[in-house]
């Protein structure tokens, strides 16, 4: 244990070393000045190939990093999906054991929210947001890259227990030993970590998880109030509140529930880490007990569902009326949504708790607050259908994405209004149904738009345009997937087969087959998504109309098409370097 | 590729350049998913069946790495012009990498049956691809006879 942590204490001085010297060799000293560059609104010198992207604070570079972290572990927690759903393709446990499938769900769970789903939200919005409020850069630049560089140790971190093993396999294999290496073992406790397991579970992996989801958790909170103080004080001088975009919105209510959620996770991981490590007693059974935990991890952790479908929805309502060549209908309306949501999503936490045996009358309350939610979500998706009424609806693979992730996300709300309901949560609680529920809006809103964002955008970050023939089969495989996948877990849970467990009765193999299926669907969808932007970026053409989706025809060509048309024109003042 | 072309020298050591970086982003990825999938994918005994030392993991996996990053690409340079999906090498690799994979398992495969056959096969498929394309791209860009404003033309926008 001391020998790994030595070794990971020798690495940060390498790294710090390496990145003084990089420095020291680019010869583009900053003096330090709280944050703030040094002349704004000039453009400064930047390094060149790695050290550019290992000492950037541009905004549009850090919010890159964003997504290629969010990638990457997005990836990693897919490959996680794709063994749970092919130990679920044969009823019995016969390609992993349970053990492994307890991880696996587990690191399938946190990777995806907090190491996925947050990283690449935070990473758009740190390229377009200083764009659309026509800002130089984010409030703090230095601040928004240390915001990111938490976020790698933080991933190793949290699934070290994997990235020690190959360490010691790989060392192993030249003749050293080393057994610390092999103590980490991924948790196997699920995503919500429930004390009194997460308390008595001997594997010191945990510990060291906790602290890399502390750090993740530090880390976006940082991110959060970076995003904050940009809207508010960055704007620039055409755009107020009355006319800020909707993305916008969106992105500022999902850094004000960070703001207020992610200091409840930060101080119950502590305490929990304090229970597992210095015999504090907050979360044993004659302290604070496992209720006061779920009070505690589910005061952060429903917030944090809408911390993750915000952006998507304000993805949505941005980019839809663009595609079909129509205005958003009501505008004002959609940002009233948002902002209900952000406020009722800190009064539905107990919802997850119904069958702990909670008093009926919180029950009751909460109940009520929980089915109130799905207005102002419901709000939204009229209004969407309203935006496409008498619209010119151009099947664009973006505009596939977005009409089956609302299509996919009505099936999945509809199915959270039953759930919301305490009687029939008490039947479903802990069956697929919940897994279906959730799976259908997550997928739907979440991934869906991130794949439409990134066609939509990919000719202004790239300068190049994506392959669309490509990108449309991409897209139905994707949508199809999705259905495929989740609906057939619906109606598994509605049958009453619990969720958690590596093996079930054979009378369900069919319909696991299905979803193993869609799952399967989902997975080449991204590996066609993987190529399209490798290989777009290799032979795609180049843009040379910023106007790629005809925005300019209903007037809704915004500043960050504003600024890339710009910055083509000084392209073309200059020789061309490429080839 | 006829030997006497003045760009022999340069189209050799790029598809070895390719191969050795495809290798290496194969050999990363494998070794992750083999701990991923907690041992039971097996792809470094499938590796050793597959370059015919089965029960040796390390010479196996030498072996592999020296064909995937010297003999398949140098194969790579001698077929290239008769592998469809062309003139885009890093297109061509792909299909090379394909019928790399098959070859892959049927060899390999041994007696992996039923669920993990299915995530087997899928996870080595994507590496091979990424194999591939890695070694096509890389080669192409180092082969000074080859310009990708050629493959450009070839696909509108929208």
């Amino acid at each position: 244990m001391w020998l790994y942590l030595l070794g990971l204490l020798g690495a940060a001085f390498v790294l710090i070393a390496a990145g003084l010297a990089l420095r020291g060799g680019g010869g583009s000293r900053i003096a330090a000045d709280g944050g703030l560059l040094a002349d704004r609104g000039s453009s400064y010198g930047k390094a060149f190939g790695l050290s550019r992207w290992l000492t950037t604070v541009d905004h549009k570079d850090i919010g890159l990093l964003y997504i290629a972290l969010g990638v990457v572990a997005g990836l990693w927690g897919g490959v996680d999906a794709m063994m749970i759903r092919t130990e679920l393709a044969t009823p019995p446990t016969d390609v992993w054991d349970t053990r492994t499938y307890n991880e696996l769900f587990t690191t399938h769970g946190i990777t995806m929210l907090f190491l996925f789903v947050t990283p690449v939200f935070t990473g758009i919005a740190n390229y377009f947001i200083p764009l659309l409020v026509d800002a130089d850069d984010m409030a703090f630049p230095r601040i928004n890259a240390i915001a990111f560089w938490l976020l790698p140790p933080s991933l190793v971190f949290i699934r070290a227990g994997l990235v020690t093993e190959v360490l010691a396999k790989v060392l192993e294999a030249f003749g050293v030993v080393v057994e610390a290496l092999f103590a980490l073992e991924p948790p196997g406790i699920g995503w919500t970590l429930y004390t009194p397991m997460s308390i008595e579970a001997l594997n010191p992996q945990i510990d060291v998880f906790l602290l890399g989801l502390h750090l993740s958790g530090i880390a976006t909170t940082i991110g959060a109030i970076n995003i904050i103080v940009t809207i508010f004080t960055e704007r620039g001088e055409e755009v107020g509140w009355e006319n800020l975009d909707i993305l916008s919105w969106a992105l500022l209510t999902m850094s004000g529930l960070i703001l207020f959620s992610f200091p409840v996770l930060g101080s119950v991981l502590v305490m929990l880490l304090m229970d597992r490590n210095f015999g504090t007693t907050f979360f044993l059974a004659e302290g604070g007990g496992a209720l006061l935990y779920q009070h505690l991890f589910w005061f952060f952790g429903h917030p944090e569902v809408y911390v993750i479908v915000l952006p998507a929805f304000g993805l949505i309502s941005f980019m839809l009326p663009r595609l079909v060549g129509r205005r958003l209908f009501g505008f004002k309306f959609l940002v009233y949504s948002t902002l209900a949501i952000g406020v009722l999503s800190f009064g539905v936490w107990a919802h997850h708790m119904f069958a702990t045996g909670m008093d009926p009358r919180i029950r009751g309350s909460f109940m009520a607050v929980s089915i109130a939610i799905a207005v102002p979500s419901a709000v939204k998706v009229f209004n969407w259908i309203a935006t496409l009424w008498y619209s010119r609806i151009r099947l664009s693979a973006p505009a596939i994405f977005l009409l089956g992730g609302i299509a996919v996300f009505i099936v999945g709300g509809v199915t959270g209004v039953f759930l919301a309901s305490v009687p029939v949560d008490m039947v479903f609680h802990g069956t697929y149904y919940v897994v279906g529920h959730f799976h259908l809006i997550l997928m739907g809103i979440i991934p869906f738009t991130m794949f439409a964002a990134s066609y939509y955008w990919y000719p202004l970050l790239t300068g190049r345009m994506y392959d669309p023939r490509l990108a449309r089969i991409q897209a139905v495989l994707t949508v199809v997937g999705g259905f495929v996948a989740f609906v057939p877990m619906l109606v598994v849970g509605a049958d009453g087969l619990p969720r958690r467990y590596a093996q079930y009765p054979p009378e369900y193999a069919l319909l696991n087959q299905v979803s193993t299926l869609g799952a399967y669907l989902i997975g080449a969808g991204v590996v066609l998504w993987v190529y399209n932007v490798f290989q777009s970026l290799r032979v795609g053409p180049e843009v040379e109309d910023a106007d790629v989706w005809n925005l300019k025809e209903t007037g809704q060509f915004s500043r960050e098409w504003q600024w890339f048309e710009r910055r083509l024109e000084q392209r073309r003042g200059e020789p061309s370097d490429d080839d | 590729m006829a030997l006497a072309d003045e760009n022999r020298t340069r189209r050799v050591l790029g598809a070895i350049a390719g191969g050795v970086a495809g290798m290496a982003a194969m050999s990363i990825a494998f070794a992750l998913l083999e701990v991923e999938t907690r041992y039971e994918v097996g792809i470094f005994a499938g590796i050793a069946r597959f370059v015919m030392v089965p029960g040796n993991l390390a010479l196996g996996f030498l072996v592999f790495v020296l064909f995937g990053a010297i003999v398949w690409p140098l194969l790579f340079v001698f077929v290239e012009e008769h592998i469809p999906g062309g003139p885009d090498p890093g297109r061509r690799g792909l299909a090379f990498a394909t019928v790399l994979w098959v070859l892959f398992m049927l060899t390999a495969a041994g007696n992996v049956t039923g669920a993990t056959l299915l995530i087997y096969a899928t996870l080595t498929l994507v590496g091979h691809l990424a194999y591939g394309f890695i070694l096509g791209a890389v080669y192409g860009h180092v082969r000074p006879d080859f310009s990708l404003a050629e493959v450009r033309e070839r696909r509108n926008p929208r």
